[in-house]
């Protein structure tokens, strides 16, 4: 061996890929749960999509708790005096802040029955959840060494795989009503084909790139990690359910059904091999 | 005329502040590593985690084969990334001097500082220390702020027996740094990220500078030492 040079660690780990995961799950759930004030199919996921968004809001702000080496410091991130705008993470700490308000203020309006407040916190509470996908996509993008990330795609990209996810996980919920079935199979539809352009313009870009992308993505295309992103996350978790979706196996309810878990599964093995591959190679740096 | 300075943090040209840099020469660094004990030995830095470091490649083909050396520390960025990234503020940078610098007792151990660091310069100090009970919290080179602000130079650079490194005030224009930078070839670690170190080498080429190709194809035993310190340093 003709290089010597000392060991570096991951800065993020995997627990930030199953934050993303479910914070973007949240964020599509109470979007869902908002729709139903303007879209009647929907009025049967009012409630149960609400209340598995608030779940789920309070595991992914866990998750991040969790992950901290301090974690009762976690208070200092809502600290107005200790804000740092320049950094997404402060984003996301306001962000999520106003997120668990918005939404207990929407679970208050709906528990009496004040329809005009209901309909406007929902507005408000999607518009803000809107904002988590997008700063999680920004607490990537904003690095300007690492490949994949430093792209204008991640923002947008996380955008389409909160509603990817947030749809399969409330088509679940839906009890097989097929109306309400039909309007998630096309948010999923649009969402995992607008995700199969951006991954291939990823793919493209990356294998274009300076010496750094090319590590990326070799490192993203071949042994483990890349059975990962590509097996998982472009296979089986995008094109796969893209097909059975478009196809009219796809209209019905168990076609909508498995397409669903393979989206779920393809969602996790996107936000993980997208948070390590990157990483993996500055590691040798 | 002005000196370019694209982000308000930058001090590049500033009348009146001190911009502290370092020359590393590395036609005089001989890899003995003194530079990287005294570090340790001034802070107290913790087994696995390196303030500096010197990694090395060997290039050439045998019999005619050399050690390239490449000393590592913060780059005390002109525009450092792991200011803007630190959502609590716990990273700053001092405006006069250009140090790079960590509030302990602030940082939350988010990393996200780490992650936005193109030069690998911090880590998480791991759980147990043996004379500091400041651990768990993000730490990287200081430069030896304490040194420098008493007037002596950082322990690295007093240490160096081949006088590879030289510390200095590059607003001055009658210090070593500003005249070896100002005559010599230099080279600092990843330009094209904008960050404007303020670590500059002399003899450094793209063999020192790059990623090499061990990274996709590394060799098994450095893959087997890779996983020993994963699992002793679980952050």
């Amino acid at each position: 061996m003709g290089e010597y040079t000392i060991f570096h660690t991951v800065a993020w780990p995997s627990t930030y890929a199953y934050y993303f995961f479910v914070i973007g799950i949240s964020a599509a759930l109470f979007f869902i749960s908002g729709l139903s004030w303007f879209r009647e199919e929907f009025k049967s996921l009012r409630t149960s999509s609400f209340y598995l968004s608030f779940v789920l809001l309070v595991a992914g702000g866990l998750l991040l708790i969790a992950d901290l080496s301090q974690p009762m410091r976690f208070i200092f991130t809502l600290n107005p005096f200790y804000w740092n705008f320049a950094s997404p993470l402060t984003w996301g700490s306001i962000l999520l802040l106003l997120f668990g308000a918005a939404s207990v203020a929407y679970f208050l309006a709906m528990q009496k029955n004040d329809e005009a407040l209901a309909r406007k916190l929902a507005v408000a509470g999607s518009l803000i959840a809107l904002g988590l996908p997008i700063y999680t996509g920004f607490d990537l993008s904003v690095h300007q060494h690492r490949p994949v990330w430093n792209t204008p795609l991640m923002p947008v990209l996380f955008v389409a795989l909160s509603l990817i996810s947030g749809a399969a996980v409330a088509s679940f919920l839906a009890k097989g009503e097929a109306r309400l079935l039909t309007s998630l199979r096309q948010i999923m539809l649009v969402a995992s084909g607008a995700t199969a352009v951006m991954l291939l313009s990823l793919l493209v870009t990356t294998a274009n790139g300076g010496s750094a992308s090319e590590l990326t993505f070799m490192f993203m295309t071949s042994g483990l990690l890349g059975a990962v992103f590509i097996g998982l996350g472009v296979i089986v978790g995008t094109v796969v359910p893209l097909a059975v979706l478009a196809v009219p196996f796809g209209k019905q309810a168990s076609g909508i059904m498995l397409a669903s878990v393979l989206l779920l599964v393809g969602g996790m093995a996107l936000r993980y091999s997208i948070l390590m591959g990157p990483q993996i190679v500055h590691t040798y740096f | 005329m002005s000196e370019l300075r694209i982000s308000s943090i930058e001090t590049r040209g500033v009348p009146g502040k001190k911009r502290y840099a370092m020359v590393i020469d590395l036609r005089r660094c001989i890899g003995c590593m003194a530079c990287q004990v005294a570090c340790k030995a001034e802070f107290d830095v913790p087994l696995g985690v390196f303030r500096t470091w010197v990694p090395y490649k060997v290039v050439g083909k045998y019999p005619n084969v050399r050690k390239m050396f490449l000393p590592r520390l913060c780059n005390h960025c002109d525009d450092p990334p792991c200011v803007r990234a630190c959502p609590v503020g716990a990273t700053y940078k001092v405006e006069d001097g250009g140090f790079v610098l960590q509030h302990y007792e602030r940082c939350i151990g988010c990393k996200a500082c780490m992650a936005a660091c193109p030069y690998n310069a911090r880590f998480m100090l791991p759980k147990h220390r043996t004379y500091t009970d400041i651990t768990r919290v993000v730490d990287k080179c200081t430069f030896c702020h304490h040194r420098v602000t008493q007037g002596l130079v950082p322990a690295c650079v007093q240490t160096c027996v081949g006088r590879s490194r030289i510390f200095g005030d590059l607003s001055d224009p009658a210090s070593e740094v500003s005249y070896l930078v100002s005559t010599l070839p230099t080279q600092v670690l990843r330009p094209e990220e904008g960050t404007k170190p303020h670590v500059f080498y002399i003899g450094a080429d793209r063999n020192r500078t790059e990623y090499g190709r061990d990274v996709y194809n590394a060799p098994e035993v450095l893959e087997a030492d890779r996983a020993a310190f994963n699992r002793n340093h679980n952050i």
